[in-house]
């Protein structure tokens, strides 16, 4: 049973993975992070289950916890950098080039 | 209170320059403040001068631990050798703050700092806290170079900065190594200074550790060829800066050599004083030779620095007590004179916006007494009998005849270099025709003069009057060298009393 | 008898003091209203004139003590001391310095009243007169250091003052150059100076460094160091005293105003040399090579200065190279260990190269600062005074008895004759007759003869009396002063060498009375050929000849100063370029500038990986961590 839950898991994880990489809209990448948060909760309380324990519970809610701040940091971040460039293209976003 | 004269004399300005740096004051509040400080930081060092005892050992000894676990204490001490650096840089430094009015509030509170770090490095008597002001001092010259300098300032300020860490990083690891073989060979950890001096030291790592520390403080003197920062910082950075570099920082680097490598690789040192010694002695004939080929006044001055800076450094390699005790005076002699033909310098671009020699001509017509002090700051620095300068190179070449007949010849010739390119400035800056970038020249204001004439007197009382300062250095010269010598323990067993007594005072408390 | 005495220590400071006050009043004044000349005037006078009345009373102190124990000293504060090396700031007063003290102060006061006329509307009058108090307050200490080092503060201190002298028309750059190639040159020799002194004091020092500590053990000293010492003094001297190699400076030096070229680079500074020699007689006189090298440098220099002074057209550079000559007799004679002869040669040199020189500056001054002789002629009528002193001074140089440099210069060739130095002696004959030759080449050309400029003819007058009569009392000097060491022969009692002997380790040569007629008439004839030459070729006025072959080489100098110019000082300032612009920036800063580059390239190489999109940041972290998981999972099985 246990291994169903983990290769959904590793399934949303992934795919999480190739949003992040191949898309460049910036609310798409940042989805795709909510998904890797969600495919890491998923085990979470999966394993939780098979061991019979609260640790895995307490840490998916402050998984979740942290997910909801970062949102709304993050949030704030895409306006400011729409505001600044007009676009949400992350490849317009490159200042770290070397 | 007068027991932590010498924490005074370094925190006083570290913590007004730190407060200044973290207030909204304006540079008039800032000069003041600076003025006030480092006024008061003479106060204290004539203060000092007439307490010390003509005697070797650490005087004004303080010690507190900081780490136990690993003999890391905070301790402080200064000897005849010491006293001098230390003196002259509470001699110098306020006349900085009389001279020059146009910085921002920023870099008088790093003159503080560099002030304070400065006597952190003189009077450490513990290796980490040495390496901890050694580096301390580096910080406030990069703001200063960087930010206050001349238009290429940014390469200098890098090429200043890694040039010193990088030797920096090679002395702490010999410091490391000495604190390790300390705890090797007597069961407990201590980085203090006169402890270190009992260690026996041999065996290839020993000669790594030896460079270590050598090519740190051959870099900071500088020794050739390791002083090709300088021409570069000493004239990109603003007047006050390059004063402070050529007048004391070189000099903590010779001051350092004496205090932590003449004693502690008493071996290795005797193996590689000749190679030193050419280094010195070349290193003078080199940068004496092409400062007579510089078009800027002050990066002459800065080749000049350097290469009275080889002489002095020789001083120390030549391991005899004229030498020695001549390294030292000169340190003095040569922080006043060059200092001020720095300062010199600083007003002379000031006044003419140029620091090409080929645009000056017939400035001592209309500044006469301008002409006068810096001719005398000038004969000063070539050695002329009379003023500061002379003693402490013959002494010098004294030394270095008995260390080497070849080195003592080559090391006369700085009579000779040195009078070539200073007569050639000389003649080119003050005398012939007047162009017009020099047109109209001002003399010294009166608060100019003023500021200037102790300084000349000084140069002046040192040359013909040196017995009180060199019977001050002598002792503290005579016990490195027994240090240095084969039987050191004996003469040192004082000078670590005087420290253990000093711990004694401060746990009571 | 005491010897300690507390007022030789007043004779340097003085004019210091004076020097001190007057350039202290110049720099406050100079660019405001100056102050007027005759109270510089006053103060530059009284320090010397005080100086020589001190002068005096050492004299006659001295001269009330025994013979054995003539001697005063002063020891005013210890100056430094190092371990063995103990110096102290202290005067020493023996017949030897009490001679050169007299003769110093004495032409010192005299140059200072007629410079107070030479000088008159100069802007730079206090300057003047404060360097020259300067100078003869350096002077001083040097003749009364009472040991090496202090001599030295003197030595240097007169070179000092001699290249600002020479460079005290610094508005022309021709001047500066003078004065600095003076002050290099001598720093060349001073080099020599220091280190004798090195060699000196780790030889024998330790028991004390002054002259009377060294004399009483200079007999420990190794012959090998002794020679060492001997000739790296005399390397100093040699720079001092403007002798070959160094003697190139002093015809430049001419450059000063003619006073100074008086005092300082005819009558006392360039004797030092000749007087550390004799101070030092005390090692001179043990190492015999020592002393060969010294008498046949000075001689040939004596030849080399009097070739070149038959051809020069400017008077002061024919006064200039005949100094050069007379100090080669000099030093020939303290060379031939006959220091006495020597030092008296300083004496009686002193008095009448200085009144030549004031002389040769009144006519200068009478010409409106034309030096050229050819632009001279018929002077005679138009200034007595100074025809006539100037004469005296021109008989004394060329050795005519019974003037002063007659007996001087006959007491140096015998000397050299008596110790079977027959070399020296033949030369020092020869280079007699070309000084009379040159000597009244100069007084026929500039005195006698026809006007041959008309114009500047009509304008000379006579000099004012601030400045003839210092002439004048030279003149009596140049007459009278070789009558103090008048030799046996003409009955008289060599006072001077009596005088001197306690202070110089010298042994009078006996010779026959045979070998000192030969002497004294080889000089006579010497001298009468020369001026017989001289009288034929310019007695009844000659027109500027054009120099051909060996004369172009000499009126040229040999090219001696080209020649310096291109092995030493082009080389120099080639070398100084060269590290300027190329062996500083890519040899020895090479390694930085190559540290600094490679980390360039390395972090061109790095930056490619930099491209700057977040989600190819993300890629490499996957894989990193993909490569960490499967390492781990390997090391876990």
């Amino acid at each position: 049973m246990i291994q169903s839950y983990l290769t959904v898991s590793v399934i949303l994880f992934c795919l999480g993975i190739v949003g992040v990489i191949s898309r460049r809209n910036v609310f798409t990448v940042f989805m795709s992070i909510e998904l890797m948060l969600n495919a890491a909760n998923l085990s979470f309380v999966a394993l939780a289950r098979l061991h019979e324990s609260m640790d895995g519970h307490v840490l998916a809610l402050m998984v979740m916890a942290v997910a909801a701040a970062e949102a709304a940091l993050a949030l704030a971040v895409v306006i400011l950098l729409h505001k600044h460039k007009g676009k949400l293209d992350t490849n317009v976003f490159s200042l770290l080039k070397g | 209170m007068f027991e932590h004269v010498l924490s005074v004399m370094i925190f006083l300005p570290i913590v007004a320059g730190l407060v200044l740096l973290l207030t909204p004051a304006g540079k008039g509040i800032a000069r003041l403040t600076g003025g006030v400080i480092s006024f008061a930081g003479l106060v204290l060092g004539i203060d000092i001068f007439f307490k010390f005892k003509n005697q070797g050992p650490l005087q004004f000894v303080e010690n507190i631990p900081m780490i136990p676990s690993l003999g890391i204490n905070y301790s402080l001490g200064i000897d005849g050798i010491s006293l001098f650096i230390l003196l002259a840089g509470a001699v110098l430094l306020p006349m900085v703050y009389l001279l020059f009015t146009t910085k921002s509030k920023g870099y008088y509170a790093n003159l503080l700092i560099v002030q304070g770090a400065m006597a952190g490095a003189v009077c450490a008597a513990d290796m980490i806290l040495f390496y901890v002001f050694w580096e301390v001092m580096l910080l406030p010259v990069f703001f200063m170079l960087g930010l206050w300098g001349g238009e290429s300032r940014i390469p200098a300020t890098i090429k200043i900065t890694i040039y010193t860490i990088a030797g920096s990083l090679l002395m702490l690891l010999g410091i490391i190594y000495t604190g390790v073989s300390y705890h090797a060979q007597f069961g407990e950890w201590s980085f203090n200074i006169v402890q270190m001096t009992q260690l026996q030291m041999a065996g290839p790592v020993a000669v790594l550790a030896f460079f270590g520390f050598m090519i740190a403080f051959a870099i900071k003197i500088p020794l050739f060829p390791f002083h090709t920062w300088l021409p570069d910082a000493y004239t990109e950075a603003p007047t006050a800066t390059t004063f402070v570099l050529s007048a004391i920082m070189a000099k903590i680097g010779v001051y350092a050599v004496i205090r932590l490598v003449v004693p502690i690789f008493d071996g290795e040192f005797a193996r590689y004083a000749l190679l030193l010694a050419y280094s010195g002695v070349i290193g003078m004939m080199y940068c004496g030779i092409t400062a007579i080929a510089q078009k800027d006044f002050k990066r002459m001055f800065a080749f000049s620095s350097a290469s009275h800076m080889g002489v002095i450094a020789l001083g120390v390699f030549c391991m005899n007590l004229q030498a020695l005790t001549g390294s030292v005076f000169q340190i003095v002699a040569h922080a006043t004179s060059t200092g001020v033909l720095f300062l010199f310098a600083g007003i002379l671009e000031d006044r003419v916006k140029t620091r090409k020699i080929a645009d000056l001509g017939g400035i001592a017509y209309t500044a006469p007494v301008f002409a006068l002090f810096f001719a005398i700051a000038m004969l000063a620095s070539v050695g002329l009998p009379g003023t500061s300068g002379f003693i402490g190179e013959f002494l010098i070449i004294l030394g270095a005849i008995k260390f080497n007949v070849l080195i003592g010849v080559l090391a006369g010739t700085t009579l000779i270099i040195g009078v070539c390119y200073m007569l050639w400035m000389f003649q080119r800056v003050f005398f012939e025709k007047t162009k017009p970038a020099s047109e109209g020249f001002k003399d010294l204001t009166l608060t100019e003069g003023l500021t200037f004439l102790p300084v000349i007197l000084l140069i002046i009382f040192m040359g013909l009057y040196p017995q009180p300062f060199l019977e001050k250095i002598e002792p503290a010269a005579q016990l490195h060298l027994a240090a240095a010598d084969a039987g050191k323990t004996i003469a040192l067993a004082d000078n670590t009393h005087a420290l253990v007594q000093g711990s004694t005072v401060e746990t009571q408390k | 008898m005491e010897h300690n005495v507390t007022f030789l220590g007043y004779i340097p400071i003085l004019p210091l003091i004076g020097a001190a006050v007057l350039g202290l009043l110049h720099v406050g004044t100079c660019t405001r209203k100056p102050i007027h000349e005759k109270i510089y005037g006053v103060f530059a006078c009284i320090g010397p004139l005080l100086s020589f009345v001190l002068a005096l009373r050492v004299f006659f102190t001295l001269k009330g003590m025994p013979e054995e124990a003539r001697y005063l000293t002063q020891e005013a504060f210890t100056w430094f001391q190092v371990g063995d090396l103990n110096i102290s700031m202290g005067f020493l007063a023996d017949p030897l310095s009490s001679l050169m003290l007299l003769f110093v102060t004495l032409i010192g006061s005299l140059i200072h009243i007629y410079s107070i006329g030479y000088m008159s509307g100069d802007k730079n009058f206090g300057k003047f007169f404060a360097y020259l108090n300067l100078f003869l307050g350096s002077m001083l200490v040097l003749v009364l250091g009472d040991s090496p080092v202090v001599m030295f503060v003197g030595w240097e201190g007169v070179g000092l003052c001699s290249y600002l002298l020479i460079s005290f028309y610094c508005e022309d750059t021709d001047n500066v150059l003078a004065g600095n190639k003076a002050f290099i040159v001598n720093r060349i020799g001073d080099l020599g100076f220091v280190l004798g002194m090195g060699f000196l004091f780790w030889a024998i020092g330790a028991q004390g460094f002054d002259f009377m500590s060294l004399k009483a053990n200079a007999h420990v000293l190794a012959p090998g160091v002794a020679l060492t010492v001997c000739l790296l003094l005399f390397v100093g001297a040699t720079g001092k005293s403007a002798q070959i190699p160094l003697y190139v400076w002093l015809p430049d030096a001419m450059a000063g105003p003619t006073p100074v070229s008086a005092l300082i680079h005819a009558a006392t500074m360039v004797t030092a040399g000749v007087y550390m020699v004799a101070r030092f007689s005390f090692i001179y006189a043990h190492v015999p090579l020592a002393g060969e090298i010294v008498a046949w440098v000075g001689i040939l220099t004596a030849l080399l200065a009097a070739i070149f002074g038959m051809f020069q057209d400017d008077i002061k550079k024919v006064l200039a190279y005949s100094t050069v000559s007379q100090l080669g007799y000099m030093f020939a004679g303290v060379g031939v260990a006959a220091y006495s002869a020597g030092i008296f040669h300083v004496f009686t040199h002193a008095f009448f190269k200085a009144l030549l020189f004031l002389g040769a500056g009144a006519v200068i001054y009478a010409m409106h600062h034309e030096q050229n002789i050819w632009k001279m002629g018929g002077l005679k009528k138009k200034m007595p005074k100074t025809y006539i002193t100037m004469l005296i001074g021109a008989l004394a140089l060329a050795g005519c008895p019974p003037f002063a440099g007659f007996f001087s210069k006959d007491e140096i060739l015998f000397s050299a004759l008596a110790t079977g130095h027959y070399g020296i002696w033949i030369v020092g004959v020869l280079v007699a007759g070309m000084t009379a030759y040159y000597t009244f080449r100069m007084i026929f050309v500039v005195f006698h003869g026809e006007p041959r400029d008309q114009e500047a003819y009509d304008h000379a007058h006579e000099a004012p009396a601030v400045m003839t009569v210092p002439l004048i009392i030279l003149a009596v000097g140049a007459l009278c002063a070789g009558f103090l060491n008048l030799p046996a022969i003409f009955g008289g009692h060599q006072q001077v060498s009596h005088w001197l002997a306690p202070s110089l380790t010298e042994h009078h040569p006996h010779a026959s009375l045979f070998v000192e007629i030969i002497a004294i008439g080889a000089s006579v004839l010497a001298f009468v050929i020369g001026i017989r030459a001289a009288y034929k070729r310019f007695g009844a006025g000659a027109e500027e000849p054009q120099f051909q072959g060996f004369a172009k080489f000499a009126y040229h100098k040999f090219y001696v100063d080209e020649l310096y110019d291109a092995v030493f000082v082009q080389p120099y300032k080639r070398i100084g370029d060269a590290i300027r612009k190329t062996i500083e920036p890519s040899v020895t800063d090479g390694p930085v500038t190559l540290a600094a580059k490679v980390y360039m390239i390395a972090g061109a190489a790095f930056k490619v990986f930099q491209v700057g999109y977040v989600r190819v940041y993300a890629l490499y972290m996957i894989i990193g961590l993909s490569v960490m998981s499967l390492l781990l999972s390997q090391s876990l099985n």
